[in-house]
């Protein structure tokens, strides 16, 4: 994997790290529902499986 | 249910894993056992039984903080694929075995380093091990009594349970006395309850949503109702983020460096493209793991209001409350799993650690330097068997006599917290040079004596009800000192908050130390080889700096106490073939020394092999200086090598090609000779007609001796070029007359009317050269019929511009650049080899850069090709012109 690839990689862990702690997460940090839930969680699960995706979509096309 | 059934389930049970596992070793080449998924599942033992269990229990009583434990490692897997790859090369080319290994060899084989790093792993794990078991005791009592006391009677089944976990771990974990060989036994069977323990959480978790309530939405609002629901749900303002901040750091060192993460992931990981896999699929798992995880508890407290439920017990009381017991079964087999791959890999890494690490390098090196490689492999494997038992069951004496009021989660984070001690040590070793042993045991013992003041004295004070002001007001009654609130920060909660005093007293010495005090050249140079490792892994053992005096048979004998004489020929056979050195040297170098060390690191540890090793050698001191000097030195080598074998390879290829180039006409000349020879009475005209043959090869023959002559004369910039001022036209001209005879036999029409004059500076001889052989090439290929060729110039500021233009087929586009190479002769030439000796247009380029100039070839329209090279105008007269390669 070519270095610029691999730091796709880093930058979505930094990404990451700021979308799952303060102060951004506080942006979610409400006790309304959304589609039924509360939408922390909605918050939550949306990025985790969104980070499942990019990571699935670097590795397919770079890695070597 | 009762526990007649329960136990026979579970023994039915534990011997399907012992048979996959005993399926795995018997067919281990099996693509069913190597492959990415059983890699990225084996991870997952992450989720142990307190996933299944303390989760639920977790989000029941104080909400989201549960999912900091799996929101770390969802952060830092994209990175952790390529920190991985790299921790995974040092370990494959040091032969490590476990995290204590690793961390002792890039501190310059620390002994003492080592023995800390698995004291601080085992003081971490054991308790963690004693709440697996825990889990699997009290699940066994609430599945078996339908009651939830699990502290009423004293229940050996745990016990026995225990006992055949240890069997397997040893079975099937001490097979090799190498500790790198691949367990892959244990890592299919622990991939197998992965999949396992996930499944039965999934149908519990949609058991419950589904069954029990109406989906998601309906649990939500029941239980939205429930009293401090909503300050559950929530982060409770910036503290509670700091606190969230923390642990998802914690969980994310966590997923690095548990010692049975860095087993399966480093230690039994069999190729590096696994990784791939393993960034996706990991936190699906973990994904899918967690999304029921909210419903259960939601649901059980529901159902379970007031009632005093233990809610670490939620999964497993849901479905036993609506007499659903064949599910509750099912459950209990998946926290069962779920426990049970846990113990296992973390006895099997601990023990590693323990034997290689701190019984091994601190008791049985005086026994195994005087025994037979029988005996000293036989009890090796002992030790290493012995620690599995004893760790297990000492975990169960702990779990026994500690553990039992305490929930899942908060002694598995205390485990977190004592781990993460090891994350200064090992990061700032792996991206860090100046980072020393010093520091790292400073830092490693400050760092824990931190979190046993904050974290660990104040939980046994609090789980064993001793009477003590000690967490209340603190010691001696300083406030300030409050092991629960240290320096009154009044921040954090106490596993945060023990997570950040801890670590910031660890770094801080670590860093002032390691800046402090220069440590050891060997410490420095294992440094150097781990923090560069992309430039150190090239060159193996030549990456270690050694000086000394050491003699083969010495080391031999060393080696065979261990390996055996056949397994120690065999591997001294190979490294004296890889480095081609002559079996029966006596004296030893470096690389031997090295080389060795790596072997034995395997079987008892590098520290334990370092000892070994330079118990037979004589090492001199050598200055940091020095190491730093001739590794660099290695370095540069290598790459000279790599430049030289590469000039090389060129020059060979070149030598084939002109052998082949001559061949064809000697032979032919030789052919011919032998006829006219042998034949005496051939007829006039034949004779003539062969002799002129003869003379025309020959010519051949002595123009291509002379073109390459020519060329190297030239690339080797041994003929200066006589540079004078000179009319372009009329050089131009000199060279259409050269050729004219020739044109007029092909009747083809040389037209030079679009060339203006111009004095430039430059080798006449030499540029006559080249416009006569762009001249012939063009003759070559124009139109057989309508043949018409055309030079032109071009002149600008800077340079001129010369280019003859044909009307041929053209170039074809994949030859424009390769036509100018040596012996490059177009494709579709006729069959008849050509005149030329395919070394024109390589002189051609060579007397153009000579004079800096630039020639390219390139298709005009509508039919033809085009030539064209250019001289700079710029060339001082008797310039020295250098050699532009």
């Amino acid at each position: 994997m070519k270095k610029r690839h691999q730091q796709k990689l880093i930058i979505l862990s930094v990404i990451l790290l700021f979308l799952f702690n303060i102060p951004l997460i506080l942006l979610f940090n409400k006790g309304v529902a959304f589609m039924g839930l509360p939408i922390l969680y909605i918050y939550i699960f949306f990025i985790w499986i969104a980070s499942i995706i990019v990571s699935y979509l670097i590795l397919k096309k770079y890695y070597e | 249910m009762s526990s007649f059934l329960v136990i026979s389930i579970i023994v039915v049970y534990l011997a399907f894993i012992f048979y996959v596992a005993y399926w795995a070793e018997k067919n281990s080449k099996s693509k069913w056992v190597n492959n990415p998924y059983i890699y990225a599942l084996s991870l997952a033992v992450y989720c142990t039984a307190w996933t299944y269990y303390g989760s639920v229990g977790l989000a029941a009583t104080s909400g989201l903080k549960f999912l900091t434990i799996y929101i770390g490692p969802i952060i830092i897997i994209p990175s952790w694929i390529i920190l991985m790859k790299k921790i995974i090369r040092i370990t494959k080319g040091n032969k490590i075995s476990s995290l204590a290994d690793f961390i002792s060899l890039r501190y310059g084989n620390d002994r003492f380093l080592g023995a800390l790093v698995t004291i601080v792993c085992v003081l971490a794990i054991v308790p963690y091990i004693s709440l697996q078991l825990k889990a699997i005791s009290e699940t066994f009592n609430v599945i078996t009594n339908h009651t939830i006391s699990g502290n009423s009677i004293i229940n050996d089944t745990t016990f026995y349970i225990a006992i055949l976990l240890a069997i397997f771990a040893a079975f099937f974990g001490t097979k090799y006395t190498d500790a790198t060989e691949h367990h892959k036994g244990i890592i299919t069977a622990v991939a197998v309850e992965s999949i396992i323990k996930l499944v039965f959480f999934l149908a519990i978790g949609v058991y419950v949503t589904f069954y029990l309530f109406n989906g998601p939405s309906d649990i939500y609002e029941q239980a939205s109702l429930l009293p401090n629901f909503n300050s559950q749900q929530t982060i409770n303002g910036l503290g509670g983020g700091f606190n969230w901040f923390f642990l998802s750091l914690l969980s994310m060192v966590a997923i690095m460096l548990l010692p049975r993460q860095f087993q399966v992931a480093v230690v039994e990981n069999k190729r590096e493209r696994y990784l791939k896999k393993v960034a996706w699929f990991f936190p699906l798992y973990l994904l899918l793991f967690n999304v029921f995880v909210i419903f259960i508890a939601w649901g059980g407290n529901i159902i379970f209001q007031n009632q005093g439920v233990d809610a670490d017990l939620f999964t497993l009381m849901l479905p036993l409350k609506n007499n659903n017991e064949f599910l509750a079964l099912l459950v209990f087999l998946g926290g069962f799993s779920a426990a049970i791959s846990m113990v296992v890999l973390s006895s099997l890494a601990l023990s590693t650690m323990l034997s290689n690490n701190l019984i091994i390098p601190y008791g049985f090196l005086s026994k195994y330097s005087r025994g037979e490689s029988k005996e000293n492999t036989e009890s090796i494997k002992n030790i290493r068997r012995i620690s599995i038992f004893s760790l297990i069951i000492v975990a169960y004496f702990f779990y026994k006599n500690f553990t039992l009021d305490r929930s899942l989660v908060s002694i598995g984070l205390i485990s977190f917290v004592v781990i993460a001690q090891l994350a200064p040590a090992f990061f700032g070793g792996l991206f860090w040079r100046r980072g020393s042993s010093k520091g790292a045991k400073y830092g490693i013992i400050i760092g824990f004596l931190v979190t046993a003041y904050t974290l660990i004295l104040p939980f046994i004070i609090d789980s064993q009800v001793i009477e003590s002001s000690f967490v209340n007001e603190g010691l001696f009654g300083v406030e300030l000192l409050k092991p629960y609130d240290l320096f009154e920060l009044n921040l954090f909660e106490p596993v945060p908050q023990a997570f950040f005093w801890s670590l910031f007293f660890n770094i801080t010495v670590y860093v002032i130390v390691s800046v402090n005090i220069i440590g050891s050249y060997r410490e420095r140079n294992f440094a150097e080889m781990f923090v560069d490792n992309s430039k150190y892994a090239s060159l193996h053992e030549d990456a270690y700096v050694w000086k000394g005096e050491a003699y083969v048979k010495d080391i031999r004998k060393v080696l065979i106490r261990f390996l055996g004489t056949r397994r120690t020929e065999r591997a001294l056979n190979l490294f004296f073939m890889k480095y081609k050195m002559d079996v029966n040297n006596q004296l030893a170098d470096a690389r031997l020394v090295n080389f060795s060390e790596k072997l034995l690191t395997g079987s008892i540890g590098s520290a334990s092999a370092r000892i070994l090793i330079s118990s037979v050698v004589k090492e001199e001191e050598i200055s940091l200086k020095e190491v730093l000097s001739i590794l660099d030195e290695t370095q540069k080598t290598k790459e000279t090598n790599k430049e030289l074998q590469e000039r090389d390879k060129q020059k060979d290829d070149f030598l084939d090609t002109v052998a082949h180039e001559l061949k064809t006409p000697i032979t032919s000349i030789r052919a011919l000779s032998e006829i006219l020879l042998d034949n005496e009475d051939v007829d006039y005209e034949t004779k003539n007609k062969f002799l002129s043959s003869i003379l025309n090869e020959s010519e051949r023959v002595s123009r291509l001796i002379n073109n390459i002559l020519d060329l190297e004369k030239l690339a080797s910039g041994k003929e200066k070029l006589d540079l004078n001022k000179n009319s372009i036209k009329s050089t131009i001209h000199k060279s259409v007359e050269a050729v004219t005879q020739l044109a007029i036999n092909k009747k083809i029409e040389i037209s030079e009317t679009e060339v203006t004059d111009a004095n430039v500076i430059f080798d006449e001889d030499r540029i006559q050269q080249v416009i006569i052989n762009l001249l012939s090439n063009a003759i070559k290929f124009s139109d057989k019929e309508k043949g018409k060729i055309a030079v032109r110039t071009k002149i600008n500021e800077h340079r001129i511009e010369v280019s003859v233009e044909d009307n041929g087929k053209g170039i074809h586009s994949d030859e424009l650049i390769s036509i100018f190479d040596k012996f490059y002769q177009v494709k579709n030439q006729t069959v008849l080899k050509p005149v030329g000796s395919g070394l024109g247009l390589a002189i051609s380029r060579q007397i153009i850069q000579s004079h800096k100039g630039l020639i390219w070839a390139d298709n005009v329209k509508p039919i033809g090709a085009r030539l064209t090279f250019t001289i700079p105008l710029n060339i001082k007269k008797h310039e020295k012109v250098i050699d532009s390669r």
